[in-house]
């Protein structure tokens, strides 16, 4: 076994979780169980700084700025999406304050229009592998016969890299379009998550409890909706921020692929590669929306890191 | 890199025996070790069988097939049939699959919608693909080992948190925000470096300047991920028993570093690299549409244009076996590491 399928290591919220006073300050509680060792190569981990309720707010609020920025964003456009209003790449100018793009359309409006659903997507991409993962790692936990075969099958999605799997399921589904890429989404995200779970269950599903209310017959569908899964709350907000992160990846990259949205759809990502050709006419018109996806990946980080009880999250990678 | 990984080096308290093979049980270990070798190898390549497996299913049962894609306006269902027939997409999917397996060990990798050799078709980018991601997995491995060493020499300090704060801001970026960025400050603000790859008559970049950009665009990201990494194994192994009783015994630091450290680190960090492996190769295709590189990506944007599965099912099974080569040398690096203890 490499370290890559090695579960990741279950404390921090799993220890942190079970007791009612950690789970309400979040993964704040999970920094006081660090331990540290003497000697000059003591581990950096010791009690972060921002770790505190407030430092939690700071670094979740970029995100959610963004977000409901792209989510209105429609709204405060100028003009049509679709309509022409300035020559093609035309340089910034009076109408147009970021200038047009291919087609002369208004650069702002389209940036403005072209988050939401890119959010969307991801989102729901996020909360899809989220709750499967958080069902099939719990059972996989209580009944390790179903643990080693999503085990075997993250094994072998590992040889797929996510963006061929993508054009993949796209390209076999010519119809699909933006279910298609939802569904390889989840599909190349959930078993990866599913590890984190279960890795994060197995102490839980050992634990006196959880073997004295199976012993008195509980039903395993019971066992893992009312006894495991309340418990794996700070894991489970925290699967949630990464995948969060790794679906914008996956969805803005099919986006600039083209096989997501559709022209004339104003979409970050394919206003990217639309406007690649006239990068040294009009910069803007590539420029803010990679800007935009930029900001967009790194503030999701930033929060979703704040929700990660500990840094070392090993080889289990985003993707 | 073996060398430095047998296993000896993590024993905690290294008695007088340190790099003498263990007398007892000689013969025993080494046939142990060499059918635990087959069984890695065994197990890698089951695992790629059932990938391409999966594969073949995925393009068989999603609705589409190759000769509706490829199918011009005004042609008759008579047509259709005949290329369906060229194509082969009449006989029993069992016979298709078995002949699709059976023939890529020796290289074929069957037919595209367009009715030339995937294998053909690959050849030729192909290397240039594995050129773009072998250089970037190197520049990721030197530039995150380096990166990741420095912040744990100083746990806590300055440089461990602006390393650390920048690994993290940057891992996420898709490699195609990285690559603009990329060519609005080195190709068209200051004129370094060309923005887009220009071709040899052999098909291969014409210069390796042409090289820079894609190569920092896709090893940006993976640099962010795989310093993390090395950051945090190495934190993790600064706990070992063995670290701390080499610190108590007054061992130098910085040999505490490279020859108790680091070695009980590396297989994380070799796993980490590996799994680099399948984001960089995914990541090229993005990055070669970009800067008009000649690799597998352009092949696939003309197959993404045409619904070419067959030419995207070559792909995989060709990504697949490399992921699969490196995640092979991930498992030996571990297994030289454990030093038969496993």
């Amino acid at each position: 076994m490499t370290p890559a399928r090695k579960p990741p290591p279950a404390s921090g919220p799993a220890e942190a979780a079970p007791t009612e006073a950690a789970a309400e300050c979040g993964p704040a509680g999970a920094a006081a169980t660090t331990p540290s060792a003497p000697g000059p190569s003591r581990p950096a981990r010791g009690v972060p700084r921002h770790r505190t309720r407030k430092g939690l707010v700071l670094r979740v609020l970029p995100a959610l700025l963004l977000v409901a920025l792209a989510a209105v964003g429609p709204w405060l456009a100028p003009h049509a999406i679709d309509t022409p209003v300035t020559a093609p790449y035309a340089e910034p100018g009076a109408g147009a304050p970021l200038g047009g793009d291919q087609l002369g359309r208004d650069v702002l409006t389209r940036l403005l229009a072209g988050g939401r659903e890119l959010i969307a997507t991801s989102l729901l991409v996020a909360v899809l592998v989220t709750a499967a993962a958080a069902l099939l790692g719990a059972v996989g936990a209580l009944r390790p016969a179903v643990g080693r075969v999503v085990e075997r099958a993250a094994d072998v999605l590992m040889l797929l890299p996510a963006v061929l799997g993508i054009l993949l399921i796209a390209l076999s589904w010519p119809g699909g379009g933006r279910y298609a890429v939802i569904a390889a989404a989840v599909v190349m995200g959930v078993p990866y998550a599913v590890r984190l779970v279960s890795g994060a269950a197995a102490p839980v599903a050992a634990s006196g409890y959880i073997e004295a209310a199976a012993v008195g017959g509980e039903r395993l569908w019971h066992l893992v909706v009312r006894e495991v899964l309340p418990n794996l709350r700070a894991t489970l907000l925290a699967l949630f921020g990464l995948r969060f992160v790794a679906a914008v990846y996956i969805v803005a990259t099919a986006g600039f692929l083209q096989v997501g949205p559709q022209p004339p759809a104003a979409d970050w990502a394919l206003m990217i590669r639309e406007n690649s050709g006239g990068i040294v006419l009009n910069p803007w018109a590539v420029l803010a929306p990679s800007i935009a996806i930029g900001l967009l990946a790194m503030s999701v980080n930033l929060a979703a890191s704040a929700l990660v009880p500990q840094p070392g999250r090993k080889t289990v990678t985003a993707l | 890199m073996a060398g430095a990984l047998s296993g000896t080096a993590r024993r905690p308290a290294a008695g007088p025996d340190v790099g003498q093979p263990r007398p007892a049980g000689t013969m025993l270990a080494r046939a142990r070790r060499v059918g635990r070798l087959f069984a890695l190898l065994a197990r890698r390549a089951l695992l790629l069988a059932v990938l391409l497996a999966t594969v073949f299913a995925a393009v068989e049962l999603l609705p589409g097939d190759a000769a509706n894609a490829t199918s011009e306006r005004g042609e008759s269902a008579a047509d259709l049939e005949q290329r369906r027939a060229l194509l082969g997409l009449d006989r029993p999917v069992l016979s298709r699959f078995t002949d699709w397996m059976t023939g890529l060990p020796s290289g074929d990798l069957g037919t595209s919608a367009r009715g030339e050799s995937v294998a053909d078709l690959l050849s030729r980018p192909f290397p240039n693909t594995l050129l773009l991601g072998g250089l970037a997995l190197l520049v990721t491995l030197a530039v995150s080992l380096g990166l990741g060493c420095w912040a744990a020499l100083k746990p806590g300090g300055g440089a461990d948190r602006a390393v650390s704060a920048t690994a993290t801001g940057i891992l996420a970026l898709p490699e195609f925000v990285v690559a603009v960025a990329l060519v609005l400050v080195f190709a068209l603000w200051t004129g370094w470096l060309p923005a887009v790859t220009l071709t040899d008559s052999d098909g291969s970049p014409a210069s390796w300047q042409m090289l820079v950009l894609p190569v920092l665009a896709l090893a940006v990201p993976q640099i962010g991920w795989n310093t993390r990494i090395v950051r945090a194994a190495l934190a993790d192994e600064a706990k070992a028993p063995h670290v701390e009783s080499a610190v108590i015994d007054g061992l130098p630091r910085h040999r505490v570093f490279t020859h108790h450290l680091l070695p009980g680190a590396m297989p994380t960090i070799a796993a980490g690299i590996a799994t680099s492996t399948g984001m960089l190769l995914g990541g090229a295709v993005v990055v070669e549409t970009i800067f008009n590189y000649p690799g597998i990506g352009s092949v696939l944007a003309g197959a993404v244009a045409d619904r070419d599965s067959p030419v995207i099912a070559g792909v995989v099974a060709v990504t697949g076996a490399v992921i699969t080569g490196v995640l092979l040398l991930a498992d030996l690096v571990r297994a030289w590491a454990s030093g038969g203890r496993t």
